[in-house]
């Protein structure tokens, strides 16, 4: 048995039944034992995973929302099923649904990256690289074809699709071209690697002496993105051998929280200072100096940029019978970015 | 109303409150069962859910089957599923009443709506009673006839169903075949998908029986039904890709453009968003392109990136998953992985298993040029807050200095590390320059004068204070106050609890005592006395024979406890390479996850044909039988390079020609020896009574420890017979095979062509070890398939402790063999090589 195969396939339920369930946990379950039960049936039989494509799912059983039940007390159709067998089982295009309608037909794509980082105590980069994904949120009627080209494919690293993108125009000229499922699904996934810089830097100093700690981080914008950024949070794990720690900052708020963990959020960087958090740590009795260094994880997020730097040049749409509305975004946020003192 | 069933659940979940629940479900259950009033589904879809819910949580809901079954007619499909769902449940335990429920499923089966139809018959097969069999049969035929592709996946699983609880009726009714043809004609993927799923499952269970069936499982490896799957994989689902892929990783293409035809056709699900998809892909590249060294070495530089992808992508347990994978393939090919060695970088938050794989993939992939930057980062994680880690990554900076030419900048981090003042730090880097200078003796003054500043009482762990204690000895005459530090040690004997410690301090202390015997003198006499009364075994034997050698002869006890030593060029890998290769032809299993082939962790009874015993599989002599079981040689030439034992390494070790064992050391510095025959013959001024050397120094001995022990008589020398004839009995553990492997030069390399009857008798290797058996040299290891074997022999002079280890390569098509031949008797091999080419010419002939 491959393992990937059971994993993926788990992790593939374990979406499915938060989406169907809104949420997944052990009460949840319980409450519905039926959807689960029923949902199931249809995923895997005897072993093998057969159908796991949401939308196909859909429309063999009906989700236990408000709606369907409203809907059904309505009608007085106390069927929560359709009486028809989807028709995409036989279809070619199996993650599509036959034929939704849709009176306001809309396209948002959205390209979402996460960065990745390793800073190291004197400041260099150890590591930076940028996940991506490009996120597709479809309403649109009938079996559009859509093509989709980037202005700079070239600095992806290597990339991995949806079942639904046609490999060869992305062998022969990098364009995605598809027929997207309905609704909200990941189309790509892209990774980028060798970044030269981050948005924001991290500084930490700490210095000890004689049983206590001097701590001082400072925060700043290294590289202008131009757009704001904001959440920003710095994070840290107390070394087990403090026995307290004060901090205090100039912008923001710290929390020492009970597991050891300190949290400093700083939001937006104001325009006139530099945020900083300083503070002293007192060491365990008989320890001069610290020895083992707390990584700081950051984290932040801004709207408008792909730090990556990659670019959508278009968004063709074919088949569809009237102009449909399309939306772009971009966004980008700290993934694993550490830095180390 | 009842109140709602998880209260019920929370409040007592146990058996004897839910008998209450039950008997109430029945009589509503009853009363609703013939009522036709609108509506009346509702209030049985509630019942239905409840007797649902109790039966997942563990009540014993069985006792309302009659009910349910009642109840089941309705047009509800929800309902119906529910029902289904506990006519599935319960069947198995009262057959009886399942018989009761066939009726109301085979009316199901011929539904009009293919959704119930498919349900139903789901149902029918899942009810596994087996003297309901013979209803099965008609609804399955009709199933994998049906209009509705539905009905057709769900019959032809119930085919498979059918089989595993009654074989013969489903071969009876000729299932398999219908199968067949569905799977070569249905135009629904997923009919064909479980067509393929249920044949391979049948016929793989009847081919030990039938012949038919063997020749059908093999027939669905044939190259038309192969090339049918791939070239209509993108049709199938995700699943079904997978079941594809693995498919075609067991077919044997004919010629390379068949290779070549399968890799265009697939490139593209490399980049599938599933990675079962992308794994399996992998695998099947991989085992295609086995026999082409240059294009599996393409196919690595390929799929580098969509496996880097896929670690840094997804839940942790997938991207472990990945990483177990990633570690296997960078575990042989490290070179190819040696620029991305970045992305082996640890982050903080991850779990700590993902952490140690990474730091194996930062040890395997450091090479010249990236060392400076992963020794700098390594160092980093010694000061993580995880102390495994912490640990693990100072051991991953000893084995990539163990590995390095250039040590310099590495041992002064290592030195750091011993600064750092950290117990389990200086423990772990103690115990790596311990190791280091066996490897780099050149190392040792800088090493020991920051050893000597460490205090022993801040080592503790035992693994750390032996190595301190071996420097002690190693190095007692650079280590000013050594002869003293191992005097306390000895002083606290008893409160050493390890064994390996105590070990360790007898050695030292005896190699310090041929150093500076003057001030070692009474730490020797006490840690002998200690020894002699250890309740260990081994300490008292190591103490007891220290004792003897000393009382025989103090030089003959300088050359067997402290000789030259010749540098260690490569240390013994833990695991075998042909356990590596093993893992590596289950790639895309639990194998590699486990780091362990399949028969190690499955029972006897679901493992597969193996061709290698369970003996032979931990027959481990390392790197060099790198042969696997399935390897053209072309792939072995590809394998001696990922060996640790590089070919310059191997130069290196041809320098120094003697014959690396320690006892027979050409040329030693005997002033030392002088210098303790000096103390001992000092003491025997106390004892003037007795003349002559050997007596002498024995009761002074006796006399300087203060024991009495009888004499033994010392061994006579053999005298060596002038000719080269073997010990048809010799015995070489695969361990000393490959040390000795590793250390001798290879004092002859020849070609010898093979007699046609020779090529002819060589099938398999088992016929030449049994013919080269016969003349006395014997089989270590050996591996290859036709036409390309591999093997090690050895042979043993008949008289003497001498070896000659051969390595053997024969080709079957061009009638070639090339061996190569180490021997410590170097002056032998030619005569030796003369034998094996006539043993081996007589190969074949009757």
């Amino acid at each position: 048995m491959p393992p990937l195969m059971a994993i993926e396939f788990l992790c593939r339920v374990a979406d499915v039944l938060s989406d169907y369930l809104g949420g997944l946990n052990e009460d949840v379950i319980k409450d519905n034992f039926v959807i689960v039960y029923e949902l199931l049936d249809e995923m895997i039989d005897n072993g093998f995973p057969l159908t796991t494509e949401p939308n196909i799912l859909r429309e063999m059983i009906a989700q236990p929302n408000i709606v369907s039940k409203v809907l059904s007390v309505v009608t007085g159709n106390s069927s929560n099923v359709s009486e028809t067998l989807p028709g995409a089982t036989a279809s070619c295009v199996p993650w599509r649904t036959s034929e939704p309608k849709y009176a306001n037909n809309e396209v948002y794509v959205d390209l979402v990256e996460e960065m990745d980082a390793t800073i190291n105590r004197d400041g260099a980069l150890v590591k930076c690289e940028i996940y991506g994904e490009v996120q597709v949120n479809s309403h649109l009627s009938g079996l559009p074809d859509l093509t989709l080209s980037f202005a700079n494919p070239s600095i992806l690293d290597d990339v991995r699709f949806h079942p639904c993108v046609r490999f060869r125009p992305w062998e022969s000229h990098q364009i995605l071209s598809f027929v997207p499922p309905d609704g909200q699904f990941k189309l790509m996934s892209y990774r980028v690697k060798k970044l030269k810089s981050t948005p924001i830097y991290v500084k930490p100093q700490l210095t000890s002496d004689a049983g206590t700690c001097r701590v001082n981080v400072m925060v700043g914008i290294r590289n202008d993105p131009g757009k704001t950024i904001d959440s920003i949070t710095v994070q840290f794990k107390l070394p087990p051998c403090i026995l307290s720690a004060d901090l205090t900052s100039n912008h923001g708020t710290v929390n020492i929280l009970t597991n050891k963990t300190c949290s400093w959020s700083i939001g937006r960087i104001p325009k006139d200072k530099a945020p900083s958090m300083s503070g002293t740590f007192v060491l365990e009795t008989g320890l001069e100096r610290l020895h083992v260094f707390p990584t700081f994880q950051v984290s932040f997020r801004i709207m408008g940029v792909a730090l990556s730097g990659l670019q959508i040049d278009k968004l063709d749409l074919k088949n569809l019978p009237n102009r449909p509305y399309k939306g772009f975004r971009a966004l980008t946020r700290a993934g694993e970015f550490e830095v180390r003192s | 109303m009842a109140p709602p069933a998880q209260s019920h659940r929370s409040s007592s979940p146990s058996q004897p409150s839910g008998k209450g629940e039950v008997s109430d479900l029945k009589s509503q259950l009853r009363q609703l069962a013939g009522s036709r009033a609108p509506g009346v589904d509702d209030s049985k879809r509630d019942l239905f859910k409840k007797v649902i819910s109790y039966m997942t949580i563990g009540i014993d809901v069985s006792a309302v089957f009659g009910e349910m079954v009642m109840c089941s007619a309705t047009s509800d499909i929800v309902l119906k599923k529910m029902c289904y769902l506990y006519v599935g449940n319960y069947a198995k335990v009262n057959p009886d009443l399942a018989l009761l429920t066939i009726n109301f499923l085979q009316r199901d089966c011929k539904d009009a709506d293919p959704m119930i139809r498919g349900l139903a018959l789901r149902s029918l097969c899942s009810l596994r009673v087996a003297n309901l069999v013979e209803y099965l049969v008609g609804p399955l035929g009709s199933g994998l006839k049906d209009n509705s592709s539905y009905v057709r996946i769900v019959a032809v699983m119930g085919v498979l169903k059918l089989y595993h609880i009654s074989a013969s009726t489903c071969v009876d009714a000729d299932f398999p075949q219908t199968l067949k043809h569905l799977m070569l004609n249905d135009s629904d993927t997923q009919v064909v998908a479980n067509c393929l799923t249920a044949l391979q499952e049948i016929w793989s269970a009847e081919a030990s029986t039938s012949e038919e069936a063997s020749r059908e499982r093999e027939a669905l490896l044939s190259k038309p039904v192969v090339f049918y799957f791939l070239n209509r994989i993108r049709e199938f689902s995700e699943w079904a890709q997978c079941l594809v892929l693995d498919l075609a990783a067991k077919y044997v293409p004919s010629d390379n453009n068949e290779i070549f035809d399968i890799m265009n056709l697939l490139e593209d699900r490399l980049q599938h968003a599933n990675g079962a998809v992308v794994l399996a892909t992998i695998k099947l590249f991989l085992q295609l392109t086995l026999s082409m060294a240059d294009v599996h070495q393409q196919v690595y530089e390929r799929i580098k990136a969509p496996l880097l992808t896929l670690v840094s992508s997804g839940s942790p347990e997938q991207s472990y998953a990945v990483l177990s994978h990633l570690h296997l393939l960078v575990m042989r090919a490290p070179y190819i992985f040696s620029s991305d060695y970045k992305h082996f970088y640890c982050q903080y938050n991850e779990p700590s298993y993902v952490k140690k794989l990474k730091l194996e993939m930062l040890t395997a992939v450091a090479n010249e040029s990236n060392t400076y930057e992963i020794v700098t980062e390594l160092c980093e994680y010694a000061a993580n807050v995880d102390i495994p880690i912490a640990r693990e990554s100072i051991r991953a900076v000893g084995k990539i200095a163990l590995q390095q030419y250039d040590v310099n900048a590495i041992v002064d981090r290592l030195l750091q590390f011993l600064e750092m003042e950290k117990d389990y730090v200086t423990a772990e880097a103690l115990v790596l320059v311990k190791d280091l200078l066996r490897k780099y003796p050149q190392w040792s003054q800088d090493c020991i004068a920051v050893v000597g500043n460490i205090s022993s009482k801040n080592v503790q762990e035992p693994k750390a204070k032996a190595a301190l204690i071996w420097m002690l000895g190693e190095y007692s005459q650079e280590m000013h106050d050594a002869p003293y530090i191992l005097e306390s040690l000895i002083e606290n004997w008893d409160e050493e609890h390890s064994a390996e410690v105590r070990l360790h301090l007898l050695t030292a202390v005896m190699k310090c005592f041929f150093k500076r015997p003057p001030e070692t003198q009474k730490a020797l006499g006490a840690a002998l006395a200690a020894g002699l009364a250890d309740f260990h075994q081994d300490v008292h034997d190591r103490a007891l024979f220290y004792y003897r050698v000393l009382q025989h002869n103090v030089s003959v006890a300088e050359r067997v406890v402290n000789p030259p030593k010749q540098a260690v060029s490569v240390f013994a890998d833990t695991q075998s390479s042909e356990i590596k290769d093993r893992i590596f032809d289950e790639f895309n299993s639990l194998s590699v996850v486990y780091q362990k082939p399949s028969y190690m962790f499955t029972d006897k009874e679901h493992r597969g044909p193996f061709e290698f015993s369970d003996e032979l599989g931990n027959l481990s002599i390392g790197a060099e039988s790198a042969v696997g079981t399935v390897v053209p040689a072309h792939r072995v030439e590809a394998n001696d390079k990922d060996l640790l034992l590089s070919t310059s390494e191997k130069e290196e070790i041809k320098g120094p020609s003697n014959n690396g064992s320690a006892y027979s050391a050409p040329s030693y510095d005997g002033s030392a020896v002088s210098a303790a025959s000096q103390a001992l013959s000092e003491l025997t001024i106390l004892n003037p009574s007795v003349p002559g050397l050997t007596p002498q120094s024995s009761l002074a001995i006796d006399d300087l420890l203060g024991l009495g022990l009888p004499e033994i008589p010392s061994p006579a020398a053999a005298p060596s017979p002038p000719l080269l004839k073997l010990n048809s009995k010799a015995i070489l553990d695969p361990g000393t095979f490959q040390q000795k492997w590793r250390q001798l030069p290879i004092s002859l390399s020849q070609e010898y062509s093979v007699s046609p009857q020779g090529v002819a008798a060589l099938t398999t290797s088992e016929a030449l070890l049994r013919h080269m058996q016969g003349h006395s040299i014997h089989c270590i290891a050996s591996g290859g398939q036709s036409p390309n074997f591999k093997f090690f022999f050895f042979a043993q002079k008949a008289e003497e402790l001498s070896t000659f280890l051969v390595e053997c390569i024969i080709n079957t098509s061009s009638a070639k063999a090339q061996i190569k031949i180490k021997a410590d008797d170097q002056s032998a091999s030619q005569e030796f090589s003369a034998l094996f080419q006539s043993a081996l010419s007589k190969f074949g002939v009757p």
